[in-house]
């Protein structure tokens, strides 16, 4: 009967003891620094545009395909004010697709996507998950506001089997 | 019976079915916070101050909710099930007194009665189970039935034993009775015999055979939902109430305490109510700790340690009140048969052949490592 | 003398009881269908399918970075060791080789993932025996350890951590100070459970001599882990095929006497305690360095095949990988722990109770996800 009355014991200690939970929606639990929410685009303040050129490689090595995305010209560059010749168009993610692995970010050369820290996406209707490129441009602006987030220093020599990766998976396709 | 008193009657019961759906409320926040704390949880927070009015929000989900009914279930029996367990879980109270001469009715058979009452409710549960036309309704009926019939005799048997100290059946005559001693230190035997037996007539963990959620969903009441299935646990919570105070006035002096003039009777409710509550803090204590038994096991504990042991204390009541023993011969015959038990009873569990309850550390020698 | 007996005079019919894919209690999808006597089990047949995803034929079409977000779904109690295994896989039909650090860094996160993934088994398993705390307590621990993994892996539970040639980034700098912190509230969590649960006299009655298997049985029908070991086989492939650093640290192998439930049970406890000392052990010996061998995106293996082992939480794991030179691989086939433990629930099941079934199955700690892959 000894193990019984240790456990007895066990509970009635625990009894006194502070709850480890949270009042959860009222309460939510710290986010660490490295978390990763669901994938948002960021914004280029200096020149007031996304850093996203909708190059696509993002949504090529989704692996869900969650992601779509259109290029188009930039006319902030046509004006001089910009570097980047082309910019995205529209940009969409299914969040409700998305399995949060950061692929998109480990293989944007622009810095344009990151993993936020957003994480409570409940919608009404399926498709409502469905973001464009306003909405994951606003994510995108409250992250970059949350965390102090700094695009990378200009990567020192990019690797070279990346982009003939990529043409080659394109001359796949 | 003049109008007036058919009057005071139908009040008194209104009051106490009030009353009991109170007590039943404030029991289910008391688990579900107890419970919490156990487990280093907060248990309910949200509805009204520390989650209070919870128990009063799922009242009305549950009246409102949709009473789904399976096309195969048998109707009649179907719905008359939750009043078979409900109505005499209901009617034992009409006997059992909350302080001096406050009941509705002091039956000189009181326990008898009540003893006759509480077994029907067994009848409730199986033919719940059997309506169902769920298989792990059926097996939960049979395990019920199976269960509280076992339970009943030790239960039986323990109250005997208070019946013959006391010389008398009636309720409050047995309490009365306990104002010297109370008869948890005479006859601690009896009351270990009786909460064990107690427990398992609720169907408790570690009794919670019938019910089992981890092994027939719920048992009788897996095809019950809404106003139906609150009518199950209504039962449930009273019955444990029940039990509590049936604890409280046969071993722990009812509504006496050292000090506290019995005459006085929001006292003597007070007393009562606080001592029955600890009662049923024990309970739910039990409950956040331990694991369930298997059927077999719950039977041979009943028939082969509670029943013997029922017997031995109606046995040893029986000389003492023979003989006229010194009281407290009584009290140390009783421990010591109780001692025994526990002992034999934890030899008798740990059945492995070895008493070194542990694993081996297997560490393989560095020159010849030849696992597998 | 008056017969007794009802043998032949009551007509007693067997029962069929479909346990699961909807019963509380059967980890997941699986399904049981019982044929029962009473509360006794007769006869069963196991039903598994039900979370079938096609993980392997999904490998087939996926990039191999890409592949490493299935292999985190498979068994979604222990994701990284998942990870670990696919890793190893193509590292070894790369010839990658992996820095020191990342090494260590894996067996750390590989091995606090086996006290995740057994705590919460020894919650569930409580509730399969009836008690509703320990499970509590089991995953106020977990959460702690699922809290280190967010602050260094970014995710919960579907980390995508363990990349192929090392790890995705080094971990945060207060590393070794939250690990020690986090190591002693284990320590402390993982002995309340055990004095809650393991030696309560009503837990040793459930559990003692239930679902016994001996260890040519249990060998003959693949079993593996814990499971295995709980016989009393000492076969841990971190000790008879060191892989990654498990060849630096000291640390026993629990093995069990009788093979039955509680054993299952207990191998799993003071393993817990053992993936600690292996932890503690890797913290002090952890070096500096990179933490990944840069390779390209789009890998492309030599063509051939490769068949690597590694120990999950709950057996051994094996993947299978055949490459044909193109991105993606030719084949993929993973040999779950849990579905060969599974193997053998006809053997263990038959002639229990009801309620022994569920404290069987308990104890072989599933994960339907790997299970039906």
């Amino acid at each position: 009967m000894l193990g019984n009355l240790k456990g007895l014991m066990v509970t009635f200690a625990t009894f006194f003891r502070k709850p480890v939970t949270y009042k959860y929606p009222q309460e939510h639990k710290p986010i660490e620094d490295r978390y990763m929410g669901f994938p948002v685009l960021m914004w280029d303040e200096k020149v007031e545009e996304p850093y996203c050129t909708g190059c696509m490689v993002c949504v090529r090595y989704c692996p869900t395909q969650c992601m779509s995305a259109v290029m188009k010209d930039n006319p902030l560059h046509a004006e001089g004010k910009s570097t980047r010749r082309k910019i995205v168009d529209s940009f969409e993610i299914n969040l409700g697709r998305c399995i949060l692995c950061g692929i998109c970010v480990d293989v944007c050369n622009f810095d344009a996507i990151e993993m936020s820290h957003e994480h409570e996406l409940s919608k009404y209707a399926r498709n409502d998950n469905r973001t464009n490129l306003p909405r994951l441009l606003e994510m995108g602006r409250s992250y970059q506001k949350e965390s102090g987030w700094k695009p990378k220093p200009v990567k020192e020599t990019k690797p070279e089997p990346e982009t003939k990766t990529e043409e080659a998976v394109e001359a796949e396709n | 019976m003049s109008a007036l008193e058919t009057l005071l009657l139908v009040l008194a019961i209104f009051g106490v079915l009030t009353g009991l759906s109170v007590i039943v409320l404030s029991l289910i926040w008391l688990e579900r916070k107890f419970l919490g704390r156990m487990q280093m949880r907060m248990g309910p927070m949200h509805v009204g101050p520390f989650g209070l009015l919870q128990p009063v929000a799922d009242a009305v989900k549950l009246m409102a909710k949709e009473d789904l009914l399976s096309s195969l279930v048998d109707r009649v029996v179907y719905w008359v099930a939750p009043l078979a367990v409900f109505v005499p879980t209901f009617m034992i109270w009409v006997t059992i007194p909350v302080a001096r001469d406050l009941v509705i009715r002091n039956l000189d058979m009181g326990l008898f009665y009540i003893i006759a009452f509480s077994v029907l409710s067994i009848v409730g549960l199986v033919t719940a189970g059997w309506a169902s036309s769920n298989k792990y309704a059926v097996l939960g009926g049979f395990r019920a039935a199976a269960q509280l019939v076992s339970y009943e005799i030790p239960l039986i048997l323990a109250v005997l034993g208070v019946a013959m100290l006391a010389q008398s059946m009636n309720l409050e005559e047995v309490v009365n009775s306990q104002s010297t001693v109370v008869y948890a230190l005479v006859q601690p035997l009896g009351l270990v015999i009786f909460f064990i037996a107690g427990l398992a007539e609720l169907g408790r963990t570690p009794f919670d055979i019938h019910p089992a959620e981890s092994e027939v969903v719920g048992g009788p009441f897996v095809e019950y939902s809404g106003a139906h299935w609150a009518v199950f646990f209504l039962a449930e919570y009273i019955n444990t109430f029940a039990i509590a105070a049936l604890t409280v006035l046969l071993f722990l002096g009812g509504w006496l305490f050292p000090g506290i003039s019995g005459d006085v009777s929001a006292l003597g409710v007070l007393v009562f109510l606080v001592k029955t509550y600890l009662v049923i803090l024990v309970v739910f204590w039990i409950r956040g700790t331990y694991p369930r038994l298997r059927i077999d096991q719950l039977m041979s504990l009943g028939w082969k340690v509670l029943v013997p042991l029922a017997l031995v204390n109606v046995v040893i009541t029986a000389s003492y009140m023979f003989y006229g023993w010194s009281a407290w011969s009584l009290s140390l015959m009783s421990l010591a048969i109780l001692g025994a038990a526990i002992w034999g009873l934890s030899k008798r569990m740990r059945t492995a052949p070895t008493p070194e309850y542990t694993v081996k550390l297997y560490v393989p020698a560095p020159e010849a490592s030849n696992a597998g | 003398m008056v017969d007794l007996s009802t043998e032949g005079q009551l007509d007693t019919v067997q029962m069929m009881v479909n346990m699961g894919p909807q019963h509380p209690s059967t980890h997941g999808v699986f399904r049981m269908v019982l044929w029962v006597d009473g509360e006794r089990i007769v006869d069963l047949e196991p039903h598994i399918g039900y979370l079938h995803r096609g993980s392997e034929k999904l490998c087939e079409g996926e990039l191999y970075v890409q592949i490493v977000t299935l292999f985190d779904r498979m068994d979604y109690i222990s994701n990284l060791n998942n990870e670990m295994i696919f890793c190893r896989a193509v590292e070894r039909l790369m010839g990658l080789a992996v820095p020191e650090r990342a090494e260590y860094i894996r067996v750390i996160l590989c091995e606090l993932n086996r006290v995740a993934s057994h705590l919460l088994f020894c919650g569930t398993f409580g509730i399969d025996a009836g008690a509703m705390t320990p499970i509590m307590y089991a995953f106020r621990d977990r959460e702690k350890i699922q809290s280190m993994f967010e602050a260094v892996t970014g995710a919960r539970m579907m980390h995508n951590y363990i990349r192929i040639g090392g790890v995705k980034g080094d971990v945060p700098d207060d590393f070794s100070q939250r690990m020690g912190a986090l190591l002693k509230v284990l320590r402390q969590g993982i002995n309340e459970t055990d004095k809650l649960l393991s030696f309560s006299e009503i837990f040793l009655a459930r559990t003692k001599g239930i679902g016994v298997i001996d260890a040519e049985t249990a060998i003959a029908y693949g079993m593996s882990g814990p499971s295995l070991r709980a016989c009393g086989v000492p076969m841990d492939v971190r000790k008879d095929e060191p892989y990654s650093v498990y060849d630096r640290f000291d640390f026993g192998i629990p093995i069990g006497e009788k093979g039955d439930s509680w054993d299952r049970y207990y191998v799993r406890v003071e393993e817990m305690r053992q993936s600690m000392r292996i932890i503690e052990q890797a913290l002090e010996q952890m070096p500096d360095g990179p933490t990944i061998t840069p390779s390209r995106l789009v890998l492309r293996p030599p063509q051939g095949e490769v068949y690597v082992r590694g120990e999950n939480p709950r057996g051994e794991i094996g993947v299978y990988l055949v490459s044909n030179g193109a991105d993606k691989p030719y084949r993929v086939k993973v040999r779950p722990p849990s579905f060969c433990n599974l193997m053998a629930i006809k053997e263990l099941l038959k002639d229990t109770y009801i309620a022994d079934a569920v404290v069987i199955l308990g104890s072989l700690d599933i994960v339907l996800g790997e299970v039906d892959r």
